[in-house]
């Protein structure tokens, strides 16, 4: 396996395939920012009306059975991201063709999550700038943190996430200091049953945000210290799945369930019900700002992970490509569906069969059957080792 | 023979100690071999800096540098005795960065004087000058410093090869060493600290940074530089913990300020009116009744008006400071708001930009806000508060690539460092920061053995634990 990663680095062109390392701070800032994303923006586990926040506390349990399974994968074969280990399991043509459609698969997902914040954008405070102009400009930062690497982004995110609970305290004490907020309205709790919770849960929050998670599979290997990975991966999903707990509850208790059920942008919707002695009132274009770096970091991430992959594919450095695949995901995240409506309905009637389920966790278990199969022949004749080179 | 430049010399001293030892002796010396004149050396300019030279070229060159030859007869080697003249500038005050509490004393152009400045701050055998002469035709000293054993040599090793590769005909100040030794070019930010100030310079040379003294400038730089080194000057320390604090959680916001006020006017007046409690809203609309531009010309107007009025109070001759000043306040005052051609609320907003820009310790970083102020305006005019905000991490992304002598430019907040906090948006108290910066890797991370707040001795019949 060092043989194998060894060409594959001396094949690399550069100074474009140095390795690069981040933090585990920076990785839990990451998670958070990545979990919270486009989930806070849109709202999940609406199925499940007043008992939304009963699913995503269940979502959270399994957010964590998904992050061990994801960081058992990787840790199988230390040091290799999710495109390598394919090549160790399944040789490297097949590992290619799989490679490719996991870089669609991710792309496909950063033109998701672009389209939600375009749309977001569009509707709330910009309203007469068409959305192409909002992906572009998205894209473009995109891009150039990406040009600048990982690293970038870790910091990045590092530095704005203080803000962002910030946000959220602040969010939280107004809403509460104008009387928005009636605690009443979590009542009856479980009061339809089990039955719509369990329907919010499969597979639509296990897949959206959670499942999602596989995109870390290609940053989990290169954090610096990954004897702490798996702790600091499982506490991201701790924090970020509190926030969204809370955040959901936050919601709830502002707009109640029919107005949370009817509206797009529930946060937004919650933002705007803040009104204090006539001078703290319409904060939503706030609340907006405050959104966009959940959607960088998401959509950065998920460009990266398809990068990766045609850094995998190509054997060149993943920077080349960062200017013209944001092009790419900047057109498509307008060309993936006419409208809101039709955004939506894919979303959550489509992708998440089509897509998340295969891609998630389908493809991922036959990998790791395939991995486990692999080394134990390995180890069961050492000595043929040494005979192979 | 006597051989000297009169232009760089002190001829008062020349004849004063020169001539006199040397005429006034009988021949008791059989000046014939070297050994007769290193021990004649020895014995007359024991303390003075002299020096055998033999080839042509080394004589021209300490000739240049101010020193006096003497030729003997029949002699392979000349002696070479350093006269240069003496006459520089006093020590005074610095001009850029003054305090209201602590040393009143600068750096000045001598490169010496400097050199004797830090040595009497750090009473220590470890701080070492190294010489290093730089551009083909000027020949300027340049010396870095730093204190062995504390700086990272690695960084210190780094400092050395980027100095050695500088292939320039001339440097005439440290603004040119800075840009030719930086690791980036293409960035507003200044990736080099500049001081005038010994006292700053000693303190980061003992948390394992290095100087760079150039030979014709009192700016001192200091590297490796991060961001937050631009917000902290040597007054937080000097002054109550509490207030060191404050003034420099003000001067991050005179920053903030700085860059984003125009850009938030422009934003918030060409979209996001709703952001405004409504009376605010109606005065500002009422105001702007009059004037004929859309808000970003006014504020590109007034701003650009402003960096005129700047430039001129800088470079006018100081005889006519006085018209320069009294035309500025009308132009960016009263009589443009009563002209209509701008609002009353836009002279506040150039007012306050002017004011918090130049709250910034040093000026080279403070030129930052000022050239990316005008980005986000005519963004903010496009896009409104997202543009804004989308250029705010653009600017975020570009300076967490950057690197000074390979330290990240944002440490230690990203990549963040915990201990390091203490020094970071709060000044702890002196006893708690015992740590030099994690980010520098310096040899020796601790300043002094851990000990405690300061408390008063405990009282009599109290227990002492």
């Amino acid at each position: 396996m060092d043989m194998l990663k060894r060409t594959y680095i001396l094949k690399g062109i550069g100074d474009g395939m140095l390795k690069e390392n981040i933090s585990l701070s920076q990785l839990l800032t990451l998670l958070i920012n990545f979990l919270l994303g486009s989930a806070i923006v849109v709202g999940v586990g609406g199925d499940a009306k007043k008992d939304a926040w009963i699913a995503i506390a269940a979502a959270i349990l399994i957010g964590f059975g998904i992050m061990l399974f994801y960081y058992f994968l990787i840790s199988r074969v230390p040091g290799n991201n999710f495109f390598e280990l394919m090549e160790f399991g399944f040789k490297r043509p097949l590992a290619i063709i799989f490679s490719i459609t996991y870089v669609v698969y991710f792309l496909y997902l950063a033109c998701r999550v672009v389209r939600d914040f375009g749309e977001l954008i569009a509707s709330a405070i910009l309203p007469s700038t068409p959305i192409e102009i909002i992906s572009l400009t998205i894209c473009l930062l995109m891009a150039y943190i990406l040009y600048l690497g990982l690293e970038v982004l870790g910091r990045t995110s590092e530095i704005f996430t203080p803000y962002l609970f910030g946000f959220l305290f602040l969010l939280t004490i107004l809403l509460f200091a104008s009387g928005n907020a009636n605690l009443n309205e979590i009542k009856p709790v479980l009061g339809d049953g089990v039955k719509p919770v369990l329907k919010a849960l499969f597979p639509t929050l296990i897949v959206f945000p959670f499942g999602e998670l596989i995109a870390f599979t290609l940053i989990l290997p290169v954090v610096t210290n990954f004897k702490y990975c798996l702790r600091v991966s499982l506490l991201g999903v701790a924090i970020a799945g509190a926030l969204l707990l809370f955040a959901m509850f936050l919601m709830i208790v502002t707009l109640g369930a029919d107005a949370l059920l009817r509206s797009n942008f529930p946060m937004l919707s919650s933002a705007r019900e803040v009104s204090i002695g006539n001078f703290i009132e319409r904060i939503d274009a706030l609340v907006v700002f405050i959104m966009m770096l959940g959607i960088l970091v998401k959509g950065s991430v998920f460009m990266f992970a398809g990068l990766k992959g045609l850094e995998y594919t190509f054997r060149l450095p993943y920077r080349y490509f960062s200017l013209p695949v944001a092009m790419i995901v900047s057109a498509y995240s307008v060309l993936i569906s006419v409208n809101f409506g039709d955004h939506w309905q894919e979303g959550l009637e489509m992708v998440p069969y089509c897509l998340h389920l295969p891609m998630q966790f389908g493809l991922p278990s036959l990998l790791l059957i395939a991995v486990l199969w692999k080394r134990r022949k390995k180890k069961a004749k050492p000595g043929t080792k040494g005979m192979k080179f | 023979m006597l051989i000297y430049l009169t232009t760089m010399i002190d001829t008062k001293l020349l004849k004063e100690t020169i001539l006199q030892s040397i005429s006034g002796k009988e021949d008791g010396f059989n000046l014939t071999t070297e050994d007769d004149l290193k021990s004649l050396c020895k014995e007359k300019f024991g303390g003075a800096g002299y020096q055998l030279v033999g080839s042509f070229d080394e004589i021209i060159t300490s000739l240049l540098y101010g020193n006096i030859i003497i030729l003997f007869k029949d002699m392979e080697k000349a002696l070479s005795l350093s006269m240069a003249i003496g006459e520089d500038r006093s020590i005074t005050e610095p001009s850029t960065q003054t305090v209201i509490r602590g040393p009143k004393d600068g750096f000045v152009e001598s490169i010496t004087t400097n050199v004797s400045l830090l040595r009497r701050r750090i009473k220590n055998r470890n701080l070492r000058f190294e010489k290093f002469i730089i551009g083909s035709e000027t020949n300027t000293s340049v010396y870095i410093g730093y204190m062995e054993g504390t700086a990272n040599e690695k960084i210190v090793g780094e400092v050395r090869k980027r100095l050695g590769q500088i292939k320039v005909n001339a440097i005439f100040e440290s603004g040119n060493i800075e840009e030719l030794i930086a690791d980036k070019s293409a960035t507003p930010f200044p990736l080099a600290l500049n001081s005038e100030r010994p006292d700053a310079v000693a303190s980061n040379l003992l948390e394992g940074k290095i100087a760079i003294l150039v030979d014709g400038t009192p700016f001192v730089l200091v590297v490796p530089a991060v961001l937050v080194d631009f917000f902290s000057i040597a007054e937080d320390y000097y002054q109550n913990f509490m207030m060191g604090s404050f003034l420099r959680i003000i001067r991050y916001l005179s920053f903030m300020i700085a860059l984003i006020t125009p850009s938030l006017y422009v934003g918030i007046l060409t979209f996001h009116h709703e952001l405004l409690p409504t009376p605010l809203l109606l005065g500002i609309i009422a105001q702007r009744e009059g004037v004929p531009f859309p808000a970003v010309i006014e504020v590109i107007l007034m701003e650009v008006t402003f960096e005129i009025l700047r430039e001129a109070g800088v470079r006018m001759p100081r005889a006519v400071g006085q018209t320069v000043s009294i035309v500025g306040a009308l132009v960016i005052g009263q009589a443009a708001a009563e002209a209509g051609i701008i609002s009353n609320i836009m002279v506040i907003i150039v007012a306050i930009t002017a004011i918090a820009n130049f709250v910034s310790p040093t000026y080279s970083f403070g030129a930052a806000a000022r050239l990316l102020r005008f980005l986000l305006i005519i963004v903010s005019a496009i896009l409104g508060l997202y543009g804004v905000l989308i250029v705010l991490v653009f600017i975020v992304a570009h300076l967490s690539s950057l690197r000074s002598f390979g330290i990240p430019y944002l440490s230690p907040v990203a990549p963040f460092i915990i201990e390091q906090q203490k020094d970071v948006f709060f000044r702890f108290p002196i006893w708690s920061m015992r740590k030099r910066p994690a980010y520098l890797k310096t040899q020796n991370p601790e300043k002094f053995p851990k000990t405690g707040s300061p408390s008063p001795p405990p009282m009599k019949g109290e227990q002492s634990n």
